[in-house]
């Protein structure tokens, strides 16, 4: 019957046309989708015009205590200098809401940016929490490694030690530059999944 | 007026103790140490002996009294947060063993879950005192605790407080000895209860059999790791006769090589009170929890068997629903026409009509298939999420609706010469209406089909097919009935003119699901959407009048019409502005598991209404219960939250939704009421008094 063939041809074809990677959740080894974010400075960034660079994503809260603890030991700021150098964007995203903790308009993150000494490219405002909820960020800090054809290699916790007390610091193995090792020898990433560790993040409604 | 006393006790030990401490610079005993305010808690060690013997086991507990909504971390604190810790400072002969964990509570912040305690938990640990330490002599006991304390924001706190014990004849506390007792017999223990862990693609299926007595209906398994579940998922009960089944999704651990066990608490419900028990999830298999209870209000996962028959059934009843009704209405006539005269002309066209039905299932299925196989997250009437393929239907509704009205007749194609087509003897006739009565069905979901279908879309492959080959033999099944039971066929009307006018009225429901398409399409494309589909219509409509004319002219013209309206619903695109299809719901607002979570902290009950423009179903529900006042009402009363999740359109957020609770489509209704984290999942035709029981939690 050559209705009911060209039909079924139209329902197949259309069918296969919305096959497409689902959102919910970016494993670790698939590509990231696309996105606009705004920085401190309001300036709007595509991750994909970071493609061909490496791309090290941190969720940070100033008044988390987790946080503290790698800033105050200079540990997030060592971090992100030896990936910068590396030739990788360093994106600090703060995803909290409005009124929550850690919230900050664009001319506060840049202050504390700077009383931090901080070595980020820039800070990514994410007051709607879009972004965190698209990586499903879950702890102020969590850590995500992008690689230079933007698939997701490393996604977790920035060292081993879940602890808020600074002195552990020392001594811990920090996942981000092990992962950053990896890339540069040409190595899949050991270490590409861990459990985040820290304050949750404060997203609003 | 216990607590009062104890207050008082308390204060006065204190007060003693501290001047006791402070004017004679000597060792003093209690029970309990001096309490230390860390900030958002009060701690400090009590313990169950005033004094100890040599040789003897004893506890010491970390008490902690938290202010009120804040909250500190189990052993696996959830999504963020850190665990209590005790060090432990001992004199020489005395150890301490581990910390005996209070039973964890799920803890909800925005879209975050964590595994913690509130109030005062008791946090008791095993010490043992050697033989050899000398009666007459004091050991002190010194502990360095530290813990993450959160409400909205999250402090580290910690202490130090020592606590002086005699040692010579065993002395009890009993104020102490009794709270301490009391938290060890609520810290759980490993059981007799067996458990699995089985993980299928993005399901995650625990399985528990041999289990105490209790009520399992709010159970939820605390993993004692990370990575191995996610903790922000709900856990979907489901109780078989012989144990019971927690569904809910992986973590990362399954990417890399697995241990054998993983060890975790579960907890359920007795007397009232909240229990846990120690349990062992072996990977592998899923253990045989028996028979599933009737589902009242939870269930998740199915089993191969009754998903078949799940799907026989609803294919069955699948027939009774309106989608589908104007089509078998026809064959039930052209059935009727030959019913009185031949018999074999009547079973050919039955199984033939069974052939249509069961090979446009399978192809379905296969398109299913190939799809997921692609990861796309797709579900039961996913080609309707396509405009394309609604403007195509409504068109080919159309053009059924003018063929049943006469305008004109298939057959040897458009050549006036042949009989129409769904009522045309010939085998394509029977096999056409077979398939067209599967594509219209599609929008409508019968009862049992739900868990069925939504088991299909996880199965593997083999059984896939065969679940959809349950779904084509119950759908076809009347007529095969018809045709080989001879009393059935004779209590057929006699054919005679009125059939001429009963076709040409079933033209009219035709017409209506037209319409229905266009008004599904103007939801997902907008009026330029529903501007094409027109256009075909026009088109076809001229092509038809072009056909009836003589000449090569007008039928090379009719062609390029005939080609138009068929190329035209293809143009058809998902505009940006989509709407979203809360009207008509007073209050409704869009679905998110954010906003879930949300409303759950605020201990408001939830409905969510899983929905689409083109589920007949769901349309259905909303008439007869949804929309009415006494609903409306019930909502209002019970300060319900009504959340809309509309599936016309594609979204894999959704679909990966209803894949949690064990469906590949809707509708899918949900109640949270504030006595669960998992929600309980209502029937697919709903009622007021489901709704009503569901928001109570009975």
């Amino acid at each position: 019957m050559t209705i009911s063939k060209i039909l079924f041809s139209t329902l197949a074809v259309s069918a296969l046309a919305l096959a497409a990677p689902a959102t919910a959740k970016i494993a670790t080894g698939s590509n990231v989708a696309d996105m606009t974010v705004t920085d401190s400075n309001g300036k709007m960034h595509n991750l994909s015009d970071f493609a061909g660079k490496k791309v090290v994503l941190e969720w940070t809260n100033e008044g988390c205590p987790y946080v503290k603890k790698h800033y105050t030991t200079n540990n997030m700021q060592k971090t992100q200098a030896m990936a910068t150098a590396d030739g990788a964007v360093w994106l600090s995203v703060i995803s909290s809401a409005p009124g929550k903790q850690g919230y900050k308009s664009g001319a506060e993150a840049n202050d504390w940016k700077t009383a931090q000494g901080a070595g980020s490219t820039a800070i990514v405002l994410d007051p709607a929490g879009e972004m965190g909820r698209t990586f499903a960020a879950k702890t102020t800090p969590h850590m995500y490694v992008i690689d230079e054809s933007q698939t997701l290699v490393y996604q977790g916790a920035i060292d081993d030690n879940r602890s808020a007390n600074p002195a552990t610091v020392k001594g811990a193995k920090n996942y981000v530059l092990a992962a950053m090792d990896d890339l540069k020898a040409g190595n899949a990433v050991g270490e590409s999944d861990t459990a985040p560790y820290g304050c949750s993040v404060k997203y609003g409604s | 007026m216990r607590k009062a006393l104890r207050w008082m006790e308390i204060s006065l030990r204190v007060l003693i103790l501290t001047l006791l401490t402070w004017l004679l610079a000597m060792p003093a005993f209690a029970s309990q140490s001096i309490p230390v305010d860390t900030g958002k808690v009060t701690a400090s060690i009590v313990s169950s002996h005033d004094s100890v013997a040599p040789g003897q086991e004893f506890y010491i507990a970390l008490r902690t009294e938290l202010d009120d909504h804040w909250h500190t971390y189990w052993r696996n604190p959830g999504d963020s947060g850190e665990p209590v810790q005790i060090d432990w400072t001992l004199p020489e002969g005395v150890t301490a063993g581990a910390i005996h964990w209070p039973l964890p509570r799920p803890i909800p912040t925005g879209p975050i879950v964590n595994y913690g305690f509130e109030g005062t938990p008791l946090f008791p640990v095993k010490f043992t005192v050697s033989k050899d330490v000398e009666p007459g002599s004091v050991i002190t006991v010194i502990s360095d605790f530290y813990y993450l304390v959160c409400k909205d924001v999250c402090i580290p706190e910690q202490g130090k407080v020592s606590l002086p014990i005699a040692v010579g004849e065993s002395i009890e506390d009993i104020g102490w000895r009794t709270e301490i007792d009391a938290a060890l017999a609520a810290s759980p223990k490993r059981g007799s209860v067996q458990g699995a862990i089985t993980k299928t693609g993005a399901r995650l299926d625990m399985s528990f059999t041999n289990l105490p007595e209790g009520n399992f209906s709010k159970a939820y398994f605390f993993p004692y790791e990370q990575g191995i579940l996610g903790h922000s998922d709900p856990q979907i009960v489901t109780r078989g006769s012989d144990g019971l089944r927690l569904t809910t999704s992986p973590d990362y651990i399954w990417d890399d090589p697995t241990p054998k066990t993983f060890d975790g608490v579960l907890t359920y419900e007795e007397g009232g009170a909240l229990k846990g028990v120690e349990v062992a999830l072996a990977v592998g298999p899923a253990l045989d929890i028996g028979a599933v209870a009737a589902p009242k209000a939870v269930i998740g996962g199915v089993t191969l068997w009754t998903a078949i028959f799940g799907a026989f059934i609803g294919g069955l009843i699948l027939n009774l629903m309106p989608c589908v009704f104007p089509v078998i209405s026809i064959k039930a006539l052209s059935i009727a026409k030959s019913a009185h005269g031949e018999r074999a002309k009547v079973k050919r066209e039955a199984w033939l009509y069974t052939a249509g039905v069961v090979a446009t299932f399978m192809l379905l299925a296969l398109i299913i298939i190939a799809l997921k196989a692609g990861g796309s997250e797709i579900g039961w009437g996913f080609q309707l999420q396509s405009p394309k393929i609604v403007a195509a239907l409504s068109v080919l509704l159309f053009v059924v609706g003018l063929n049943l009205l006469g305008v004109f007749e298939f057959g040897s194609s458009l050549q006036n010469t042949g009989s129409d087509l769904t009522q045309k003897s010939g085998a394509a006739g029977s096999f056409f209406t077979g398939a067209l009565a599967v594509i219209v069905a599609t929008p409508c979901t019968a009862p049992l089909m739900g868990p069925a279908v939504g088991y299909a879309f996880t199965a593997p492959v083999i059984l896939t097919l065969l679940v959809f080959l349950a779904l084509a033999i119950g759908f076809a099944l009347p007529f095969l009935l018809i045709a080989y039971v001879p009393k059935l066929l004779s209590r057929l009307p006699k054919p005679g003119p009125w059939m001429v006018r009963f076709k040409e009225i079933l033209a009219f429901p035709m017409f209506a699901a037209a319409i229905t398409g266009i008004w599904i399409l103007t939801q997902q494309a907008g009026a330029n959407g529903a501007f094409i589909a027109l256009c075909a219509m026009l088109a076809f409509g001229f092509a038809i009048w072009l056909f009836k004319r003589k000449g090569a002219l007008g039928k090379a013209l009719g062609a390029l019409s005939i080609l138009a309206a068929i190329a035209l619903p293809l143009t058809v695109t998902a505009s940006d502005a989509s709407i979203v299809v809360t009207s008509g719901k007073t209050n409704a607002e869009a679905w998110s598991s954010a906003r879930v979570a949300e409303l759950q902290a605020e201990g408001r009950p939830i409905f969510v209404d899983f929905t689409a423009a083109w589920c007949v179903t769901c349309k259905a529900n909303e008439i007869a219960v949804l929309n009415k006042s006494k609903t409306q009402k019930l909502f209002k009363d019970t300060n319900t939250a009504f959340l809309v999740a509309d599936w016309t359109n594609k979204d894999d957020v959704i679909a990966a939704e209803l894949a949690k609770y064990g469906r590949a489509g809707v509708p899918l209704y949900l109640v949270y009421n504030n006595k669960s984290v998992s929600p309980a999942i209502l029937p697919q035709v709903l009622s007021h008094d489901v709704i009503r029981d569901a928001i109570a939690g009975e």
